[in-house]
C-alpha cells in the first residue's frame, strides 16, 4: 500500500492527498455507485456533479466515512481511512459539510464552532480564540444563536464549524445550493480564501457557475460511474456528458442546434 | 466572560434562600417538604447530566438510585459498617452498571435508549424483590440509633437538609464546569445532532458513557441519601418506575438541559405533591401518577423547553413593560 503511494508520489510528481480506489456500495441488488475513482491532488479543488441520483453523494459519504464501502478503498495521504469512523476522519484532517445544515440549534454561532474548535484545542480559551478567528473569517456574527439564522448563514456556519477543526481535506456537500446571486457570490469568495489558506477541497455541486469559476477539474457522476473527467469547459462539451444531463434526444437535438 | 467570576444576583438570592429555610421555618412539616425537595433536586440534577445535557432521555435511573439506597443499608446489615462507608460502594456499583448499560445501548438512539433503561431498572426492581438477601419485597432497615456521627442517623430533619444542600451545591458546581468544558460542549453537540458531532470528531458513544457514569455517580449518592435519611429501603421506593419518573419530570418541568432547570423543577413540583397528598389523604400515589401525568401533558403540549424556556422567552417582554411604565 504504502509503497503504491510512494511510486505514485515520484511518478507523478505530485502528491495525491486523497485516492479513492474502485469504491462500490450497494444498497440491496442496488449499486448507488459502481465503481468510482477519485485521485485529489493536494491544494486543488476538484468539483463532483451528475444529476439527481447519480451517486455523488453517496460516493461523498464514502469519502467522509458517514457510509461503509461496499468494496473499494479510500486512502488519505497514502492512509487507508475505508473502514474508519467519521470522528476518526475528522480527527484524521477530512472534514465535512451536510446538503442539509445540522445546526445545533441551541447554541450561538460562536458555541457552534467552538464545538469544532475543541477537536485540536482541548483548554476552553484556545478554542475559543481559534473559534473567534474563524467567525471573523467567515464573517458571521459570533453571538448570534444558531436558531435564528437563515440558509445563507447555516451554510457559511456549517464551513465555518469544519474550519474549525483545521481540515487538510474539505467535502462540501452542496454547501452553496439555495443561495441567492449576491449570496452565492459571497460564498465563492469564502471557498476560495479557505483554498489560499492551503486546503484541499472537493466539492459536490449543482450549480454550474460555481463549478466553473471554483474548480479546475470536474468529475461528472452517472448512475454510480464516473463518465467523464476534466476541465469544466471539456466536460460540458462531452457528449455523455450532455446526455446524462439532458437524456439522448437533448444531444442529437444540440448537436443540430449547435452545428447548423 | 463576568458571569463567570461573579455569579449573577439571583443565584446568590437563591443560595442565601436555601440556607436560611430552616431558620425561618422551623416547624417539622416545612422541614420535611425543604428536605424532599433538595434530594428532588439533586436526583433531577444528576439526571440532568445525560438526560438533559446529553438528551439521552433514560427513564431507568432509579436503577442507579436503588443500587445508592441499598449499598450502605445492606453494608450496615451485613457488616455492621457505618452508612457513610456504603456510599462510595454504591457509587461504584452504580458506575460499574452505567459502563455495562451505556456500552450496547448508547448503539440505540432515541426511544430506543429510553425502552432499555425502562426494562434493565424493572428487571432490577423484581429481582431484589425477590432476593432473600437483601431483605426481599420487605427491604432493608439502617441504624435505629446512631452509634457516632458516621452512622448519618440523625433526630430531626436539619442536618439531612444541610448535607442535602451541600450535595446540591456540589452537583450544580460540577455541573456549571461541564458546561463551559469541551465535555459540557461535546454533550450539547450530541444532543441537537449525533451526526454533525460526529463529523466534527466528537466521540460520541465515549462522551455519553462518561456523561451516564457521572449522572449515575450522583444519582447513586442521591439514593443513599434517601436511604440513610428514610432508615429503610424497598424495591419500590427504590428502583419504582416512580423514582425515574420523577427525576424526568422534575428536570423537564424546570427545563432539561440548564443548570436551574431540575431546582426549579422541584420548587414547584415537590409543594404540590405535598399539598395534593395532604389534601387528598391517604391514597397518594395514586394521585401522584396523576399529577405526573398532567404535567408531562402540559409540558409536551406548550412548553417543551420547560419553565426555563418560558422565561426566557418572557423576560424581555416583561422587563420592557416595566421600562415602559
Amino acid at each position: 500500500m504504502t509503497c503504491g503511494v510512494a511510486r505514485r508520489r515520484i511518478c507523478g510528481g505530485v502528491r495525491m492527498l486523497l485516492e479513492a480506489h474502485n469504491v462500490a456500495k450497494a444498497f440491496g441488488s442496488f449499486w448507488a455507485v459502481a465503481g468510482a475513482d477519485l485521485a485529489v491532488e493536494e491544494g486543488e479543488i476538484v468539483g463532483l456533479i451528475g444529476p439527481n441520483g447519480a451517486g455523488k453523494s453517496t460516493f461523498f459519504n464514502c469519502l467522509a466515512g458517514d457510509t461503509l464501502p461496499t468494496s473499494g478503498r479510500i486512502l488519505f495521504d497514502g492512509i487507508d481511512v475505508t473502514r474508519a469512523t467519521p470522528e476518526a476522519h475528522a480527527r484524521a484532517g477530512i472534514g465535512r459539510t451536510f446538503q442539509v445544515p445540522t445546526t445545533f440549534e441551541d447554541m450561538s454561532v460562536l458555541d457552534n464552532v467552538m464545538v469544532g474548535a475543541f477537536l485540536r484545542h482541548p483548554h476552553r480559551g484556545d478554542a475559543r480564540e481559534h473559534a473567534l478567528r474563524i467567525v471573523e473569517l467567515t464573517g458571521l456574527r459570533p453571538d448570534q444563536p444558531g436558531r435564528s439564522l437563515g440558509t445563507p448563514g447555516r451554510k457559511r456556519l456549517g464551513i465555518a464549524r469544519v474550519l474549525a477543526t483545521e481540515p487538510r481535506l474539505l467535502l462540501l456537500d452542496e454547501a452553496l445550493a439555495g443561495l441567492t446571486p449576491g449570496e452565492l457570490r459571497e460564498a465563492i469568495a469564502l471557498v476560495r480564501r479557505i483554498q489560499e489558506t492551503g486546503v484541499t477541497i472537493v466539492i459536490v455541486e449543482h450549480i454550474m457557475e460555481v463549478i466553473m469559476t471554483l474548480t479546475r477539474r470536474v468529475l461528472v457522476f452517472n448512475q454510480g460511474k464516473v463518465i467523464a473527467g476534466g476541465t469544466p469547459e471539456q466536460v460540458v462539451k462531452d457528449e455523455a456528458v450532455i446526455e446524462a444531463y439532458l437524456g439522448r434526444g437533448a444531444r442529437s437535438h444540440s448537436r443540430e442546434s449547435g452545428n447548423p | 466572560m463576568k458571569y463567570l467570576f461573579f455569579p449573577p444576583t439571583g443565584v446568590c438570592c437563591l443560595a442565601a434562600a436555601l440556607l436560611l429555610f430552616p431558620m425561618v421555618f422551623s416547624d417539622a412539616f416545612y422541614r420535611d417538604i425543604g428536605v424532599a425537595f433538595l434530594l428532588a433536586a439533586i436526583s433531577a440534577s444528576a439526571w440532568n447530566i445525560v438526560g438533559g445535557y446529553a438528551g439521552q432521555v433514560s427513564v431507568g435511573h432509579s436503577m442507579f438510585f436503588g443500587l445508592g439506597a441499598y449499598a450502605p443499608l445492606f453494608c450496615y446489615t451485613q457488616w455492621g459498617w457505618p452508612p457513610l462507608a456504603g456510599i462510595p460502594v454504591g457509587i461504584v456499583l452504580s458506575v460499574a452498571l452505567a459502563v455495562v448499560i451505556g456500552l450496547p445501548t448508547f448503539r440505540l438512539s432515541g426511544h430506543y435508549f429510553s425502552m432499555a433503561t425502562i426494562a434493565v431498572a424493572e428487571l432490577i426492581r423484581i429481582f431484589f424483590g425477590t432476593w432473600a438477601l437483601v431483605g426481599g419485597a420487605v427491604g432493608l432497615q439502617g441504624p435505629a440509633v446512631a452509634r457516632g456521627w458516621w452512622d448519618l442517623t440523625f433526630r430531626g430533619d436539619l442536618a439531612y437538609y444541610y448535607i442535602f444542600l451541600a450535595v446540591l451545591g456540589l452537583l450544580l458546581f460540577v455541573t456549571f464546569e461541564i458546561g463551559r468544558r469541551r465535555f459540557g460542549f461535546y454533550l450539547r453537540a450530541i444532543k441537537a445532532s449525533e451526526r454533525a458531532a460526529r463529523s466534527l470528531g466528537v466521540p460520541v458513544r465515549l462522551t455519553k458513557l462518561k456523561a451516564l457514569a457521572l449522572s449515575a455517580t450522583f444519582t447513586s449518592a442521591a439514593g443513599s441519601l434517601y436511604a440513610v435519611k428514610t432508615g429503610f429501603i424497598d424495591p419500590d421506593s427504590g428502583f419504582g418506575i416512580l423514582v425515574s419518573v420523577q427525576m424526568l419530570i422534575v428536570a423537564a418541568l424546570g427545563g432539561a438541559g440548564t443548570l436551574f432547570g431540575p431546582l426549579i423543577g422541584a420548587l414547584i413540583l415537590i409543594p404540590l405533591q405535598t399539598a395534593a397528598n395532604t389534601w387528598f389523604g391517604g391514597s397518594g400515589s395514586g394521585l401522584t401518577f396523576i399529577l405526573y401525568g398532567g404535567i408531562i401533558v402540559l409540558i409536551a403540549r406548550f412548553e417543551p423547553g420547560g419553565l426555563h424556556d418560558l422565561w426566557r422567552r418572557a423576560a424581555p417582554h416583561l422587563w420592557g413593560r416595566a421600562h415602559a411604565a
